[in-house]
């Protein structure tokens, strides 16, 4: 090898080792950028939580890490910031030279917060806790469980179990989306609650007698009852009188606004058979297009504008909740602020609020107007413009077209009638006042809880298969071959007890309701069809026996 | 100019010639073969370790605390750090491997004979320097398997008889791995190896200048062809031209295999498979093979006969008057080293 | 050192061992030697020659450049960042509270206006702009004393004595910003210890304040941070 085909290769190496490095540039940049999505920010340490991160990096790491990848995290604010109580609050304890309480409150958040706080206060979300005296309530306190503490029924090998908490089923299913009223237990075996402290406007407790009355761990800690916490429900009732719970939704301790943005977040509560609204979402083509784009949904973005940030899907968030480009990129915490229709009840109704956010149900229409405060159509235009953002105003008027139509028909054509059936089956005492002990009870909660919010809930969400075989095909099923055919067996079976008067009461309005032209299908015509098949039937019989 | 010259030349008074002639050795033929470079190549690798070594170490952090954290911000946050970590790993095998295969060119060309037997020792100091070295290093980067590793290599010098636990708690810095074992580690792999690495091999080119490098003839050498070619520019360009096909080699290794990062070391928990780097495969089979106090025994003979080897050479080509008897023993202690080595890779435990 | 070398490469030639003859090798240096120069010229001048110097330059060149790129610590980790102080609602103006930086470092920040925005407030660094050692408050005083070299300043920490006065250098304030009413200091993020230093004590805003921060946080230490 001579010396210049050495000088040749040498250059020809240099400039391969050239490349590689071009390509080690390559990858740097790349490795650089993937790790800038991986990590966001800086973290610092707050002074004041120093000794909290320290303790339960050790004792609970996942508390820290995931607060470490909150926005919190990265603007200082730490652990004391939220959880930091007053002396005089009733759950405050020390823990190593702080005074705080386990409990963060939407009122603790609300130093901060405040708008949020007060949008959330006014939502119907924060007054889920008043379940706990509704219809549902009843169901799992007494049909599912019992209110008071039972026997066991026979003995559990390896379990030493000598009373049932009949709540428990209220504790881990309803409180647990609905809120738990917060309880301390007192020193005396019993349970001090909000109503016990009526706490002022500043969440303190103006009963000083309640308080002293708590029960306190030997490290001095207020001892929380177990059936009211661990609850991060949307309704509870905390014991500085504030109502819900912003972990709800903001997961702690991250409080990811990228995971409230996310449908997964909401259906946590929002699913199932009595309100499938995630499902629904997912049918839809909203949800067929969040999980195609997700990626280009800008989900960590700051601000999350429609319009502006992201386009290409809408979450629940997007149109219930979050901002976009009409309205100055606007949050709400008030998931109803743009719902025209309440699909709650078994009748829907529609969502005119009064100033403290409550549905008004007034008749007479000039009491009525006096007391809206906010009226559906408001209400409607204001989702109308988050709609808008893809859909031109002719496509979003008919849908609301598609779906007023639908929930009327829904309303007129089963809901009322059946709500009229129920009723003077009781008026006329032939069921009893108490819920669930009549099989035509659960047949009608079927039908406006679960099979009636379905089909509602699949036609306000674009999802075809709720609106229709989940939805009313079940409720005509349910309708027709179910609480029609029970409630005349009730009054048969009380006729033939002697209770003549009530039967046929009963009787005529099944019949009134029957004759109806939107059901005359189902027995008008029927009669018709016996009448004109009976010379047929005969023909056959003729013909076979031939 | 000229004055600057002078200036120069009043204080480092050496003239253009005697420059000259000490860059400009004549260098034998036969180096114009590739494989006769093999030892400049571990010389060239060693350059680049102390140099990716030095920037490696202003981030690491020799401590049981926060030595995986720096490396682990060295490899994802440092600019160009995992290539710069990866470089220094695949320099660290390579060089392992040229110093082996120097070692194995010199043992069957027999350059070890007669005077040059000090610089067969010399060698044969280097190649556990760099064994060690490569020891020390995997050991700092506390991953699961580096602290498994370095806590079984303590407790095999243990086992050493007499020394044993005196070599171990030099090692260790206590009676078992501890907090002060990491920079124990990392002093021994950054400052005492690379030194002594660097004395030995100045006074193995030193040997070598004083002795002439070996020179070998072939049956295809045309008869009337010179028998030394110039270092400059001739061999430089050789050399030049090995060490970027190295650069070119580590730069793809380091882009397509890059240095990862393992679990954290927890010394709790031994993870299923435990595997000391490829260059002590040999040693982890023979310690499987045999009795430990057996293993460390017959590894020191071992290592003792090769040290010792050019003499032993010398008695066994008179107890056995065959010439080429070194030759077969070092193709049968070859192949063995190889059927270990293979033997360890394939089989899980 | 060099010399050394150089004796010892002669010795080598003259007593090259006895596998090479050194006759030989000390004619093929001469040879060498004369037609080294042919060499040179060639190397220099031929086209090959500079590609190949080029080439190392470049490659070389662009490794030792990223080996210097490593150098400096990776970006992104600004060492000040802006912190959450505390709700401007709930501030009265003519108070002050002492807030303690991720660092560790303590910056008293008080309300001087009434107005809703970060110009009523101000917040003193502790680091003196003269030669950057600690001041701390000296209560009978009624000072921050810089102990390096008795450098002092006044509340508003404005320089009084020692070279920092004679340079007219004033205690740097920290940038402040209000946003949705919540005061944010722009604080140091980092200390020398790492991000989580084991001193802990000193982090304590309450245990700090006693008796060497002015009289209005004397009064918020008791509230531990908490204001009303």
């Amino acid at each position: 090898m001579n010396l210049k085909t050495k000088q040749i290769i040498i250059a020809v190496l240099s400039a391969t080792f050239l490349i590689s490095l071009i390509f080690v540039q390559w990858m740097e940049v790349a490795l650089k950028q993937q790790e800038a999505g991986l990590r966001t920010h800086a973290i610092s340490v707050p002074a004041k939580s120093r000794s909290c991160v320290e303790c339960h990096q050790k004792s609970s790491p996942g508390i820290i890490d995931h607060w470490k990848g909150s926005t919190h995290a990265a603007k200082g604010v730490g652990c004391i910031e939220c959880h930091q109580a007053h002396q005089k609050d009733v759950d405050a304890f020390d823990h190593y030279g702080a005074t705080i309480a386990t409990i963060v409150t939407p009122l603790d958040c609300s130093r901060c917060h405040k708008t949020e706080f007060e949008e959330f206060t006014h939502s119907h979300h924060s007054k889920a806790g008043n379940i706990l005296a509704s219809l549902d309530n009843f169901l799992a306190e007494t049909v599912e469980g019992s209110r008071e503490p039972f026997n066991p029924h026979s003995p559990t090998p390896g379990r030493d179990i000598d009373i049932v908490n009949g709540m428990a089923s209220v504790n881990v299913g309803c409180r647990q989306c609905h809120g738990s009223k917060v309880a301390i237990q007192t020193l005396d075996g019993g349970l001090i609650t909000v109503d016990d402290l009526q706490p002022g406007a500043d969440g303190l407790p103006t009963n000083t007698t309640a308080v002293a009355s708590i029960k306190r761990n030997s490290d001095g800690q207020p001892i929380l009852d177990a059936a009211s916490w661990p609850n991060t429900g949307i309704g509870r009732l905390n014991l500085d009188g504030s109502r819900g719970s912003c972990s709800a939704c903001h997961s702690r301790h991250d409080f990811s606004p990228r995971r409230a943005r996310q449908p997964e977040n909401c259906g946590k509560c929002h699913l199932g058979p009595d309100h499938p609204q995630k499902e629904v979402y997912e049918e839809s083509k909203h949800g067929v297009a969040f999980r195609d784009l997700k990626e280009h949904m800008n989900l960590d973005a700051h601000d999350w504008v429609l319009g502006r940030d992201y386009t290409q899907a809408p979450t629940c968030a997007t149109c219930h909740m979050s901002g976009h480009t009409r309205n100055d990129g606007k949050v709400t915490h008030d998931p109803g602020d743009r719902i025209s229709w309440t699909n709650r009840p078994p009748v829907s109704a529609v969502m005119d609020t009064d100033a403290e956010g409550k549905v008004v149900k007034e008749k007479d229409p000039e009491k009525r107007l006096a007391l809206i405060a906010d009226s559906w159509q408001q209400k409607r235009q204001r989702m109308k413009n988050v709609c808008l953002h893809c859909h031109t105003n002719n496509y979003v008027n008919a849908f609301y077209k598609q779906y007023d139509d639908f929930v009327v028909n829904y309303n007129e054509k089963f809901a009322k009638p059946g709500q009229k059936i129920m009723a003077v089956l009781r008026e006329q005492k032939l069921i009893t006042a108490t819920q669930f002990d009549e099989e035509i009870e659960w047949t009608w909660f079927y039908l406006w809880h679960h099979e009636g919010r379905r089909a509602r809930h699949g036609a306000s969400m674009m999802a075809p298969d709720y609106a229709h075989w989940h939805g009313m095909f079940e409720v005509a099923d349910r309708f027709y071959t179910k609480l029609i055919p029970q409630a005349r067996e009730i009054a048969e079976h009380s006729r033939e007890e002697g209770r003549r008067a009530e039967a046929e009461a009963v009787e005529k309005v099944i019949e009134e309701l029957l004759a109806r032209p939107e059901h005359e299908w189902y027995e008008g015509l029927k009669k018709l069809d016996e009448a004109k098949r009976l010379p047929a039937v005969k023909e056959e019989k003729e013909s076979a026996e031939n | 100019m000229t004055r600057l010259a002078d200036w120069i030349n009043e204080r480092i008074p050496v003239s253009g010639e005697q420059l000259r002639e000490l860059t400009n050795e004549p260098v034998p033929n036969h180096l114009r073969r590739w494989w006769f470079c093999l030892g400049g190549t571990p010389a060239y690798l060693f350059v680049v370790q102390i140099f990716t070594g030095i920037l490696l170490a202003l981030y690491y952090q020799p401590a049981p605390a926060s030595a995986y954290e720096s490396i682990r911000y060295i490899t994802e946050e440092a600019a160009f750090g995992w290539y710069l970590r990866s470089m220094h790993k695949w320099a660290a095998t390579l060089m392992i491997a040229a110093v082996i295969l120097h070692q194995l060119r010199v043992y069957f060309t027999a350059a070890y004979r007669r005077p040059r037997e000090l610089n067969w020792v010399i060698g044969m100091a280097l190649l556990m320097c760099t064994l060690l070295t490569g020891f020390t290093g995997y050991s700092l980067v506390f991953e699961q398997l580096s602290y498994w590793g370095a806590t079984v290599a303590a407790n095999i010098s243990d086992a050493v008889p007499l020394v044993g636990g005196t070599l171990k708690m030099l090692l260790l810095g206590g009676a078992e791995y501890n907090e002060h074992t990491l920079s124990r580690f990392f002093i021994i792999h950054a400052a005492i190896l690379p030194t002594t690495i660097t004395l030995l091999v100045i006074v193995h080119i030193a040997f070598i200048r004083m002795h002439g490098v070996t020179e070998l003839r072939f049956d295809d050498d045309p008869p009337n062809e010179p028998r030394h070619f110039n270092f400059f520019p001739d061999h430089i360009t050789t050399e030049l031209l090995i060490g970027l096909l190295l650069m070119v080699v580590l730069s793809a290794l380091a882009t397509i295999l890059p240095a990862t990062l393992g679990a954290k070391a927890d010394p709790l928990t031994t993870p299923e498979i435990i595997k000391p780097e490829w260059y002590f495969y040999v040693s982890f089979r023979w310690l499987k093979l045999f009795s430990l106090t057996f293993a460390v025994l017959s590894t020191g003979f071992i290592l003792a006969a090769m040290f010792l080897w050019p003499w032993i050479d010398v008695g066994l080509r008179k107890l056995t008057g065959n010439e080429d008897i070194s030759v077969w023993i070092g193709v049968g202690g070859t192949l063995l080293l190889i059927g270990l080595t293979v033997w360890e890779a394939v089989v899980t435990h | 050192m060099i010399f050394s070398f150089v004796s010892i490469s002669r010795f080598g030639l003259m007593n090259s061992g006895q596998d090479s003859t050194s006759q030989d090798s000390a004619e093929q240096g001469d040879s060498a030697a004369s037609s080294s120069d042919d060499h040179r010229r060639s190397f220099i001048a031929t086209g090959s020659a500079v590609a190949m110097t080029t080439g190392l330059v470049a490659s070389y060149g662009t490794f030792a450049s990223m080996a210097g790129r490593f150098l400096f610590p990776a970006g992104g980790r600004r060492s000040v960042g802006w912190q959450f102080v505390a709700a401007v609602a709930s501030w009265q103006p003519g108070k002050s509270l002492e807030y303690t930086a991720p660092s560790g470092a303590t910056v008293v920040i008080a309300r001087h206006g009434e107005a809703d925005e970060a110009e009523a407030f101000i917040a003193l660094s502790s680091v003196c702009p003269h030669l950057g050692c600690r001041v701390h408050w000296e209560s009978q005083n009624d000072r921050f004393f810089c102990p390096c070299h008795n450098g002092a300043f006044d509340r508003q920490g404005v320089a009084t004595q020692g070279p920092p006065a004679k340079a007219g250098q004033s205690l740097k304030a920290y940038p402040l910003k209000i946003e949705a009413g919540l005061l944010y200091v722009e604080a140091p993020l980092h200390s020398v210890g790492g991000d989580a230093p084991t001193a802990v004590a000193q982090n304590d805003p309450s245990a700090q304040n006693d008796s060497s921060a002015p009289d209005a946080v004397q009064a918020d230490a008791v509230e531990k941070g908490r204001l009303s």
